[in-house]
């Protein structure tokens, strides 16, 4: 192992604002912050370590579930898989005694397609938002599901009916309505970086950044978030519900870490994302892969990938059999941010 | 050899074989580089089509004269047939002929000449005085109808040719007197083909002036396979001339109109050993002087390419070669600006489509269409619908809206409007259903945005499709499309930002 240092991370290149920094920032600024951008993460990190015979594998959640499970590995309870138009109308059956549940697309993309069901009104279902939804409705959902109205390409599809993750009262009190959920990318199976996801009242209990989700950094080494962004301007509040959103530790750090490690070995893919919800009774729970995680955790975290990458590369090439706590210990040793001032700046 | 290496020597090798064969072609064969230094042409090819009874086949078409004076800049083809160019006092015709056969055949004659020469439909000196007319044999009622249009012609008109232009008008006009319509109804029955020439040419023959069918061919290369259409000579008393029966006072404009035959006889003589003959023409502009051309057409596969092909075919390949310039700036704006669009290659086909139609006004209904649609969608996923249904109830909702459309233009008196319908229709409905999916699930800003990012990409790829000297060189070189790959490969390994990051992580740090 190297000796223990913190990585240089773009902070001390910050040479003040410029007239232009409202605008635009100019892509030798970028680069010496470390940002990458598409184009670099497609060439330089996807399609080398991404074989496409694996996207299968985390493109369809049965089988990233049933691979997860074959790991020993925590994933929300699945109540039944709808195949068909007629399986449909066994969705009560599947059911049995769970009133709250998830629908969620086998190959959906993004939460596209999930459908939270909370609790049961008579024959009715009650989703978070109060909203009363009839079996016909959800019928309806569910044929959507299958005629692949939110799978990747349009192809057919199977409807998962799941466990509904009851979030632990730590990360619900950062969300408004939602299930905030946490992403780490992973590079040859070394966590490089994570964020906490967790809706507002615009993002409608989505976690979409895009949406006006937030998004919240987390520290690799000891998972307190450090920073916080919505429609990328950095935040410290939350702008619904006024809570303070800088220095919260996440629950069984570890736990996740080792979890994310977990995922890469099993997929084989080299650079992913895994997106963990913590359940208040269950601990973390796996909920999917990504092999193509976005950039905004950039953002998040107000950090380029680029020169943690970097490390890893070179840390994998000197040292490529190396066990999944050397990993975790080599990213939290090297990757560890400086916990920012609670008070916000402005 | 690394990923890198290999991307490199294949760069290397494409430029290196288009710019060589380029380069081989302008230099060698002398085919002009830059599209200034073209002289514009018309290509325009009689294709006579028959199918052949398994019999002895001769086939005879009358050439244009006035070309074939001119010399230079005319040829046949046609498999295995024997071919004579007949010169009969100045009338040129084309005879084919050849043993037994069977099928469909076609036969091709080429003419090519100057644009904005002479129509060929110039008066033109008569060698002798024809015959005075036949008086055509008209039963009963109709000999006196006859007689009586001819009359009043005459005496609203001094010469056979105020004659000419008073009695086509007639025949032209819809509110036309008892006389007239009883005569038409008389031609029409006779004659189905064209009945208002052959009712001209009898009147005019009544008034002792001499008439005969002409035919020519209308200079556009928007319609491959047009008919040949149907002109009249008339003799004045000194000359003969051809005009337009459907506007019968204009002087052919040799911009618009070639006069393939006149001076009487038949186009195409009837085929021997064929049924079904007709003849087609195609009109292609041409950029190359005639000599390279057929240098062109005799080389190599490799080189002659587009060129060595019939140009019915050829004019296909207008738009095909547009296609990868396209895709090339789908490309660029994606990965390098990082524009945001609904689909890879929507873009180039709707550039495509606003090639066909000017912009401006295909973007309008372009706007006007997916407004409306999605309006309709949103009716529509009200009822729950399954998706593939759904998407039907789209593509008839747009096919009506279109329909719609340009019966609405036509009666505003936009007749372009009736072009719409060739605007691609999948496009329309799939940008719908993509559009309001992508409405519903990633709000309206995203929609928005990523249908104008399409907008905005298609109207570029449009404006570079649109310069000419691109286009000379995608349908003259198209070799050099070797080199617009190579482009598109270094683009494919290009890791620099987008410029849409630029902005995206304008805040960032500052943490």
């Amino acid at each position: 192992m190297p000796e223990a240092s913190t990585i240089e991370e773009g902070k001390a290149v910050n040479t003040g604002r410029r007239w232009w920094h409202r605008w635009f920032r100019t892509p030798g600024e970028l680069r010496k912050l470390g940002v990458v951008g598409i184009n670099m993460r497609n060439a330089r990190f996807l399609l080398p370590n991404n074989p496409r015979r694996l996207y299968e594998l985390v493109d369809n959640k049965i089988r990233t579930k049933a691979l997860a499970e074959e790991q020993g590995m925590n994933v929300a309870e699945t109540y039944g898989v709808v195949r068909t138009p007629h399986d449909a109308n066994r969705i009560d059956k599947m059911l049995g005694e769970n009133d709250a549940f998830v629908i969620k697309p086998a190959r959906g993309s993004g939460g596209k397609g999930v459908l939270v069901i909370d609790s049961k009104n008579g024959k009715n279902f009650l989703k978070p938002s109060g909203v009363e939804l009839t079996p016909g409705d959800l019928r309806n959902h569910v044929s959507n599901i299958l005629a692949g109205l939110f799978s990747l390409g349009g192809k057919r599809d199977y409807a998962l009916i799941e466990y509904r993750v009851r979030p632990a009262a730590l990360l619900t009190a950062l969300s408004f309505q939602g299930a905030p959920d946490i992403r780490v990318v992973m590079l040859h199976g070394y966590p490089v970086m994570s964020m906490l996801r967790a809706s507002t009242k615009e993002s409608d209990g989505r976690s979409n950044l895009h949406q006006g989700a937030l998004g919240i950094g987390i520290d690799i080494a000891t998972g307190i978030t450090v920073r916080a962004i919505h429609h990328g301007k950095p935040i410290t509040i939350h702008p619904d519900l006024g809570i303070a959103l800088i220095g919260v530790q996440i629950p069984e750090w570890d736990t996740i870490l080792r979890m994310s490690v977990k995922c890469q070995e099993m997929t084989g893919l080299g650079y992913l994302g895994v997106d963990i919800m913590i359940d208040e009774t269950k601990g973390p729970l796996m909920i999917e892969v990504n092999a193509r995680p976005g950039l905004a955790i950039q953002m998040a975290n107000g950090i380029g990938l680029m020169k943690r990458l970097e490390s890893i590369v070179e840390q994998h090439r000197t040292h490529p059999n190396v066990d999944m706590h050397a990993k975790i210990r080599f990213a939290q040793t090297h990757f560890h941010a400086e916990l920012p001032p609670l008070q916000a700046k402005e | 050899m690394s990923a890198q290496a290999k991307l490199l020597t294949a760069v290397a090798l494409l430029i290196a074989v288009g710019g060589g064969l380029a380069f081989f072609k302008s230099t060698k064969l002398g085919v002009p580089f830059w599209e200034g230094e073209r002289v514009d042409e018309w290509l325009v090819e009689a294709r006579v089509s028959f199918v052949a009874t398994g019999r002895d086949v001769k086939a005879r078409l009358a050439l244009p004269s006035i070309a074939m004076k001119r010399g230079g800049g005319q040829e046949s083809g046609s498999l295995d047939y024997s071919f004579d160019v007949e010169n009969n006092r100045g009338e040129y015709t084309a005879f084919w002929s050849s043993g037994p056969r069977d099928g469909g055949q076609s036969l091709y004659y080429r003419v090519r000449f100057k644009e904005g020469l002479d129509s060929g439909g110039e008066p033109m000196p008569a060698f002798e005085k024809p015959n005075p007319p036949d008086i055509p044999r008209l039963p009963g009622s109709l000999g006196a109808a006859a007689n009586s249009i001819v009359t009043k012609a005459k005496k609203v008109t001094s010469d056979p040719d105020s004659l000419f232009v008073n009695l086509f008008k007639q025949i032209n006009s819809s509110d036309a007197s008892q006389e007239h319509l009883i005569v038409k109804r008389y031609y029409e029955k006779e004659d189905r083909a064209n009945p208002g020439i052959a009712m001209g040419i009898e009147l005019l023959g009544l008034a002792g002036v001499s008439a005969r069918p002409a035919y020519g061919v209308r200079l556009t290369d928007q319609n491959s396979g047009q008919a040949p259409v149907p002109l009249v000579e008339y003799f004045d008393g000194a000359f003969w001339k051809v005009h337009d029966p459907a506007d019968p006072s204009k002087v052919l404009d040799g911009r618009e109109i070639f006069v393939w035959h006149r001076g009487g006889g038949a186009l195409l003589d009837d085929v021997t050993g064929g049924e079904n003959s007709r003849v087609t023409f195609t009109v292609a502009k041409d950029r190359i002087p005639l000599a390279m051309l057929t240098d062109l057409r005799n080389s190599p596969l490799l080189i002659s390419t587009i060129l060595a092909l019939p140009v019915s075919e050829r004019a296909v390949f207008r738009y095909i070669v547009l296609i990868p310039l396209g895709a090339f700036v789908v490309v660029l704006l994606r990965n390098i600006v990082g524009v945001a669009t609904l689909g890879t290659f929507m873009p180039v086909l709707l550039a495509l489509a606003l090639l066909e139609i000017k912009p401006l006004q295909g973007i309008l209904m372009f706007s006007i269409l997916v407004g409306a649609g999605l309006w309709f969608r949103f009716l529509l996923s009200r009822m729950n619908l399954l998706v593939v249904p759904r998407v039907a109830a789209c593509v008839v909702i747009v096919t009506l809206l279109m329909i719609l459309m340009s019966v609405v233009s036509y009666q505003l008196g936009i007749v372009s409007g009736i072009k719409i319908t060739l605007f691609p229709m999948i496009i329309i409905a799939w940008t719908l259903e993509r559009m309001s999916l992508i409405w519903e699930e990633e709000g309206k800003r995203n929609a928005i945005t990523q249908v104008s990012g399409s907008v905005f990409v298609a109207v570029c790829a449009y404006h570079f499709m649109k310069v000419t000297q691109i286009q000379y060189w995608a349908f003259y070189f198209p070799e050099m499309l070797l080199i617009l790959l190579a482009g598109i490969l270094l683009i494919g390994r290009y890791t620099g930002y987008r410029l849409s990051e630029l902005i995206r992580f304008k805040s960032f740090s500052n943490a």
